[in-house]
């Protein structure tokens, strides 16, 4: 796992107004997820993005100024509130109280559970989208795999005439569907590492975030 | 299949079968349909090898369906003529199975999706779907956005594309299960079962409105329950192109008249009226109190008609019988969400399915509904009805509120010079009423407002014998009680034993003009709630006559009684007569400066209306500018009058293809209309709607 990645090495970062580089991977890995959430309370994209942004801003602040305690509550469920506050503002200001209640059938905005489950959801495609960015750019995983795992997945063509296409055998193309496998099971583990939520991931960055002002 | 394929795909595991046959086997552990190898299942208990293989396919699998579910899709091909001369059947990387329904719109399969090997329905649409390539890019859009919609009650699709064969198919989720109404049939489900189904219809309806996406076609085939009891909508989104389709081959009916019935059954008159701008999310409602209807009482609201023009005149032109009249076990409160689901003015069904979802809550939980929030006796009624008479008070409080009712509706009816004598009179009413105790006159915890009233009735025409004039006049405000409750057959036997008093007061003197138009314009009322328009005319006609003289055509509740009159003849589709009423009318209003603008506002709209439904749009945008120039002035700029005036111009100027200026007022309409001061939801929708249409359309993007 790359350290430096870490949701904690990333909030350790933002303790220091000077360091862009957490403060850009901390908005780059919760803004899409924010948006997504925001979007499924049933908020148009421009507004989704903008409610995401002041999330984000809203957030740093705060955990700047020491609101924000870890040991005390996921990450996640922090953003949130912050999120959950502002799309219900956004309504009221709206004078849309009337649909409100219908509204948050989609996401039950009262409704911890459903909020929760709404965001994790939101944070594994999230995830799943970076893996697969990662697979297509950074690993040294051969074109041609590549491509078959995506004839197979996405453009839903059979071993058979993918091997056809590729010029490979119908084996090949199915080791080449078990090696993509591999590689994104091993980028979605080290992910969720990275991407870890839960307080007892303290201890393995070993910093806290008083003595995290490092650039 | 079996191991001769082992040189083709090589060798796996122990080598005695095929990495073919392994997939297989990975594939059967998520999906029972898939094929058995012989021997395989076998083989995998006993070596350990194959078994650790399989096991991580089928691992490899699920990672792999997670992603095609979660991350973006990079660029695909979009047809087969993109991808290259691939022959895998009709539909490229899905392998057909049996049919499983046949429609007017296509066919259904089995299908499996060859890359994940799940087990998926397809649904291929008839050829010739899109006039164009607008049609497909439509199509293709709403696709996206369906395929987005993810609800406990709507079948997921999960792709969209075009055969080879150039027919559009779509691939959804495979449920399997009974329709609807077999389902409802089949396990003879009461009343609040079925209720309880249709809640959970409306929620995943609603959930679809909420994104912008109307159903248009549903009907119990679209409706499944599955194993789980749990119904599901099938097909959201997708019915717009059979819409229009339909309403431009109105030839095809003759051979299909059968299964276009069967699903014109299900269609809001709004729809059969073939103007497309009339449609919105609205249409959905109808369809639902449709199936509702269907599922309490087993037969559909308008049975019998044999051609659509039939259909089409029984729903605007009828109310159905209400279902508890045909099935016994449904209450009133189901009656009534019912038939107002059924109305045929869209704006007089619930504003939206989350309305719908709300009231069905509140029905299962034994709240009072809000179908009939409007009456303030209704949840009186609810209410009692809950703890009914638990306590003398709530009994003292009904009698308080019918009784002071009673008394304002005397003191109107009679006039000064009669004051002392009615005083008199009502007193001894009172004390009628007073005597009547509800628990033991019942004499049980059952008696409702229904009886309650009946029982005073009984009381003022025994009591009043002596006053005719008095009971007429208490008559009359019972049957506007039960309007209120919009219960139609006891408000027409008040009104019409107020009004057969009046008439027999009248020949001999005893009763003013006035006081006898009034039970006729009451009784215009609630023929018209019945849907007896012809009824409804003749009443109108009467009360108008006799308003007239007695008041004078100018006076403004003659022109009441003749606006009523000229809707009425509107919604009968006498538009001629219609239109030169409302002119008259708008010409005598614009004649005094008294006139109350809104009430003239509403002439001008009613007159736009109805020259837009002849086709004369210039005209109709000319005079919902009047509307609008006349309620200016009168409300604040952002109350939703304005806003629907707005609406009104910008749907107008869009059929005249004016769509700059259309814009611009959609944009200030729903500006005015998402403030909601007053309004529904609905029209926000309608107007939203609007303006996607025309933000789509390139000729407005200027």
């Amino acid at each position: 796992m790359d350290l430096d990645r870490t949701t904690t090495a990333l909030l350790n970062g933002l303790f220091d107004p000077r360091n862009a580089a957490a403060w850009e991977a901390f908005d780059r890995r919760y803004r899409p997820i924010l948006i997504g959430f925001v979007r499924n309370c049933g908020v148009k994209q421009t507004e989704a993005a903008e409610i995401a942004q002041e999330t984000i801003v809203r957030f740093v602040e705060e955990y700047r100024e020491g609101k924000y305690d870890r040991s005390r509550g996921r990450l996640g469920a922090w953003l949130v509130t912050i999120a959950r506050y502002r799309v219900l503002d956004m309504r009221r200001k709206a004078g849309t109280a009337k649909v409100e209640r219908g509204e948050s059938a989609m996401i039950d905005l009262d409704d911890d559970k459903s909020v929760g489950a709404a965001y994790e959801a939101e944070r594994r495609h999230a995830l799943l989208r970076e893996a697969l960015e990662e697979l297509r750019t950074k690993s040294r995983t051969d074109p041609k795999t590549v491509k078959a795992f995506e004839m197979l997945v996405y453009h839903s063509l059979t071993p058979q005439v993918v091997a056809e296409q590729l010029g490979m055998s119908t084996h090949d193309v199915y080791l080449a569907k078990s090696r993509v496998a591999a590689k994104l099971r091993e980028i979605v583990v080290r992910l969720e590492q990275e991407y870890e939520e839960t307080p007892g991931d303290w201890e393995a960055s070993g910093s806290r975030p008083s003595d995290g002002l490092r650039a | 299949m079996s191991g001769a394929g082992a040189s083709q795909t090589g060798g796996a595991g122990c080598g005695r079968f095929t990495r073919d046959e392994l997939e297989l086997a990975a594939i059967a552990r998520s999906d029972p349909q898939a094929p058995v190898v012989d021997g395989l299942p076998a083989h995998l208990t006993e070596c350990p090898v194959c078994a650790a293989i399989v096991d991580r396919i089928a691992a490899d699998n699920a990672l792999l369906a997670e992603f095609a579910q979660a991350a973006p899709m990079p660029p695909a091909p979009r047809s087969t003529e993109e991808s290259g001369p691939i022959q895998s059947g009709p539909i490229l990387g899905y392998r057909l199975g049996d049919e499983i329904h046949r429609g007017a719109q296509g066919a259904v399969y089995r299908a499996e999706q060859l890359a994940t090997r799940r087990t998926c329905a397809v649904k291929m649409l008839l050829r010739g779907r899109f006039a164009g390539e607008r049609e497909r890019i439509r199509f293709e859009r709403e696709v996206e956005v369906v395929a987005r919609m993810r609800h406990p009650s709507i079948v997921t699709l999960y792709e969209s594309g075009v055969s080879r064969d150039g027919e559009p198919w779509f691939a959804m989720e495979l449920v399997e299960g009974d329709r609807l109404d077999a389902f409802v049939r089949a396990k003879s489900l009461a009343p609040r079962q079925v209720a309880e189904l249709m809640k959970r219809v409306a929620e995943g309806v609603a959930y679809a409105h909420r994104r912008g996406v109307i159903h248009r076609d549903l009907k119990p085939g679209n409706i499944v329950v599955d194993g789980e009891g749990a119904p599901r909508v099938l097909d959201f989104g997708l019915a717009r192109s059979d819409d229009e389709g339909a309403a431009e081959q109105p030839g095809s009916g003759t051979t299909l008249v059968g299964e276009f019935l069967g699903t014109f059954a299900y269609a809001a008159p709004e729809q059969l009226s073939g103007d497309p701008s009339a449609v919105d999310s609205r249409c959905d409602l109808y369809a639902l109190g449709v199936v509702f209807y269907e599922c309490l009482v087993g037969r559909r609201p308008f049975e019998g008609a044999r051609s659509i023009a039939e259909l089409v005149t029984q729903k605007t032109m009828s109310s159905p019988e209400r279902p508890g009249a045909l099935n016994r076990a449904v209450d009133r409160d189901l009656d009534v969400v019912v038939l107002r689901l059924l109305s045929a003015d869209p704006a007089r069904r619930y504003d939206t399915a989350d309305a719908l979802v709300e009231d069905l809550a509140r029905y299962l939980d034994g709240r009072p509904i809000l179908a009939r929030d409007d009456s303030v006796a209704y949840v009186v009624r609810k209410t009692l009805r809950r703890h009914w008479l638990a306590s003398s008070a709530g009994a003292a409080l009904l009698v308080t509120i019918v009784v002071s009712g009673i008394a304002l509706a005397i003191a109107y009816a009679r006039a000064e010079r009669e004051r002392v004598r009615s005083d008199r009179t009502l007193s001894s009413f009172r004390d009628a009423v007073g005597s009547v105790n509800p628990e033991s006159a019942a004499g049980s915890a059952q008696l409702t407002v229904e009886q309650f009233l009946e029982l005073i009735e009984q009381n003022a025409a025994t009591e009043l014998s002596a006053e005719p004039a008095v009971l007429a006049g208490v008559l009359d405000t019972i049957g506007i009680v039960h309007l209120g409750f919009e219960d139609a057959a006891r408000a027409e036997k008040s009104l019409r034993a107020a009004l057969d008093t009046r008439r027999a007061l009248f020949a001999r003197g005893e009763c003013s003009t006035a006081e006898l138009a009034e039970s006729l314009h009451n009784m215009g009322r609630v023929l018209i709630l019945e849907g007896r328009l012809a009824d409804a005319e003749s009443a109108y006609r009467e009360a108008l006559a006799l308003r007239g003289d007695a008041l004078g055509d100018d006076d403004i509740r003659t022109m009441l009684t003749a606006r009523h009159l000229a809707s009425c003849l509107r919604r009968q589709n006498r538009l001629d007569e219609a239109r030169t009423m409302f002119r008259a009318l708008e010409a005598r209003a614009r004649g005094r400066s008294d006139y109350p603008p809104l009430e003239l506002a509403a002439i001008i709209n009613a007159r736009a209306f109805i020259s837009s439904a002849e086709g004369d749009l210039p005209a109709a945008l000319s005079q919902y500018q009047d509307a609008l120039a006349t309620i200016r002035g009168e409300l604040p700029a952002d109350d939703y009058r304005i806003g629907r005036s707005l609406f009104n111009i910008a749907s107008t100027e869009e059929k005249l293809g004016r769509r700059v200026e259309a814009k611009a007022h959609a944009v200030q309409a729903l500006a005015i209309l998402r403030k909601r001061k007053g309004g529904d939801a609905a029209t926000v929708q309608q107007a939203e709607a609007l303006l996607a249409r025309l933000e789509s359309d390139p000729s407005a993007q200027r």
